[in-house]
């Protein structure tokens, strides 16, 4: 089943750049795969089409075989709903707690508190913090910040996760930790995008590679390496 | 949406504790501009009652010459009655002006040279709208310019009625521009306020957002605080207004009654028009709150 499947996608931005160029392409139900490319290569803009934070020029996109290009915007929220989404700037808010950032993403979708107090824990500890639900983002590492992230994107059970330069703020060594749990995420049913531009990471995972410049799909390979 | 009563109202106020200063500001800003059209809107209402009041004094005297028979007499003020300018037409006789005159001058020197009546019967004319005094006058012209048969003299204040007039019309002109324009600052004022703590937490917003929260999810704890933050302050500048208008603006208003004898005023008025003005300004107050943070909310991060 397809899980994300791009047909004839373009996107032109406002300012006549032109992003994306006539992309087809197609992710199936629990795969893995790295979208790399150079900076400006259409990446982000790839996630950003599929959380519906910009619209697309032309073409269709379909996630779970609907297509989400005539979504209503009063059911935008339904599809973020299903998607997780991991950023390299982590997004959390400062004035909360690593459990209240968790929580607030269960809160905020009416989700009933007694749920809330049983679901963060677990995902606190699938990202291994279960220790450090207090602390406050300023008193976390890069890693554990983005472990939270991850954690808050994850707690709903998405049965999408998509990671745009996750590891872009991580050392190595942090970077693969983070890899690691992007997997154990993936190896539950979760199907997982991820933008890069970490050569050794997509080449120590050895999953589908997704390539682009200017816009444009120049390779498409199972188990890739991030160049030739 | 599940509607959680105690998520938004938490949310609102927990954020208001976090806000203080902005908070602060926001219901300053309301109490403040808010406190300020309440009282020119005092002002203004209590000069165009004076000005009303002063207009409405405005009367047409209609003097007929001694020789005019009575047919003459009812004539004209039938006539004068079927004008749909007119209010009300008053026939003094010739008699009756005497008694006027004679009252109106008890123990005077005057009383004791007047021989015979020499006073002319007359109509005092009260119209609709006192503007038109001038073209009801003119009825009792001929072309030529004289006065018609049978009528001796037509006053009505020829001098001072028109500059009286402009007067009004500027006064009530300028009135209005100012009760505009600082409806207006206010409305911009708070607006601003709202937007800025709108700005301040548009982190927070983003991740509701990213996560899936409805819009309106997003908006109602920004609209309870805009909300509030109006109400709160209005009410402040309708205690602040109380105070004045209690104190020092109803001595002022005491004064004009025993001079001028103004009866439609704000706060000594029949009417009670002080307590719609308050009723005025808390609802004023809530709706900018309410229409500044949802305006604030769309403009700005399109929720």
């Amino acid at each position: 089943m397809n899980m994300i499947e791009f047909r004839n996608v373009t996107k032109i931005y406002e300012d006549k750049t032109v992003a994306l160029k006539n992309i087809n392409l197609t992710i199936k139900k629990g795969e893995f795969v790295f979208i790399v490319g150079p900076s400006g290569s259409g990446k982000s803009t790839i996630i950003k089409l599929l959380i519906k934070e910009i619209p697309v020029t032309s073409g269709a996109i379909f996630i779970a075989g609907r297509n989400i290009c005539n979504l209503k915007a009063s059911k935008v929220p339904l599809l973020r709903r299903n998607i997780g989404s991991v950023f390299q700037d982590f997004k959390l808010l400062p004035n909360k707690t690593a459990f209240e950032n968790v929580a607030f993403a269960l809160e905020v979708i009416g989700k009933p508190t007694y749920a809330i107090k049983v679901q963060v824990p677990q995902v606190l500890k699938l990202v291994g913090l279960e220790h450090k639900m207090n602390s406050y983002p300023h008193q976390l590492s890069a890693g554990e910040q983005q472990r939270v992230s991850i954690a808050r994107a994850f707690v709903n059970r998405p049965p999408i996760l998509l990671a745009d330069e996750p590891t872009g703020n991580l050392d190595p060594v942090t970077s693969e930790g983070i890899m690691k749990l992007l997997s154990r995420i993936n190896l539950i049913g979760t199907t997982v995008a991820m933008a890069t531009h970490d050569k050794n990471i997509v080449n120590s995972m050895r999953r589908r590679v997704i390539e682009l410049e200017d816009g444009e799909i120049i390779r498409d390979q199972k188990r890739g390496v991030y160049g030739f | 949406m599940i509607f959680k009563p105690r998520y938004f109202f938490g949310e609102t106020f927990s954020t208001l504790r976090r806000n203080f200063l902005m908070f602060f500001t926001a219901v300053s800003t309301v109490a403040i501009t808010l406190f300020i059209v309440g009282f020119f809107f005092i002002l203004v209402y209590d000069i165009q009652s004076i000005l009303t009041s002063v207009k409405s004094q405005v009367e047409l005297a209609v003097y007929l010459k001694d020789n005019t028979t009575e047919e003459f007499k009812n004539y004209l003020e039938n006539e004068i009655k079927s004008w749909e300018e007119v209010e009300k037409v008053t026939y003094i006789s010739k008699e009756q002006a005497l008694e006027k005159f004679k009252k109106e001058n008890e123990g005077s020197e005057i009383l004791k040279e007047i021989q015979g009546n020499p006073l002319p019967a007359s109509f005092e004319i009260r119209l609709k709208s006192p503007e038109k005094v001038e073209q009801v006058a003119l009825r009792f012209m001929t072309k030529e310019g004289t006065y018609i048969e049978g009528i001796d003299e037509v006053i009505y204040g020829q001098n001072y009625v028109q500059k009286l007039f402009s007067i009004t019309a500027i006064a009530g002109t300028v009135a209005f521009l100012i009760i505009i324009m600082l409806l207006l600052a206010a409305i911009v004022l708070i607006f601003n306020t709202i937007r800025l703590s709108i700005h301040a937490r548009r982190k927070e917003i983003e991740v509701m957002k990213l996560v899936g929260a409805t819009n309106w999810f997003v908006r109602i704890p920004f609209i309870f605080e805009g909300l509030f933050e109006g109400f709160a302050g209005s009410i402040i500048s309708v205690i602040m207004l109380y105070f004045l208008s209690n104190y020092l603006l109803i001595r002022g208003e005491k004064a004009i009654i025993d001079t001028l004898h103004v009866k439609d005023l704000a706060i000594l008025g029949p009417n009670n028009v002080i307590l719609y003005i308050y009723a005025g300004l808390v609802i004023l107050g809530c709706l900018i709150g309410l229409f500044s943070s949802n305006f604030a909310l769309k403009r700005y991060i399109g929720v």
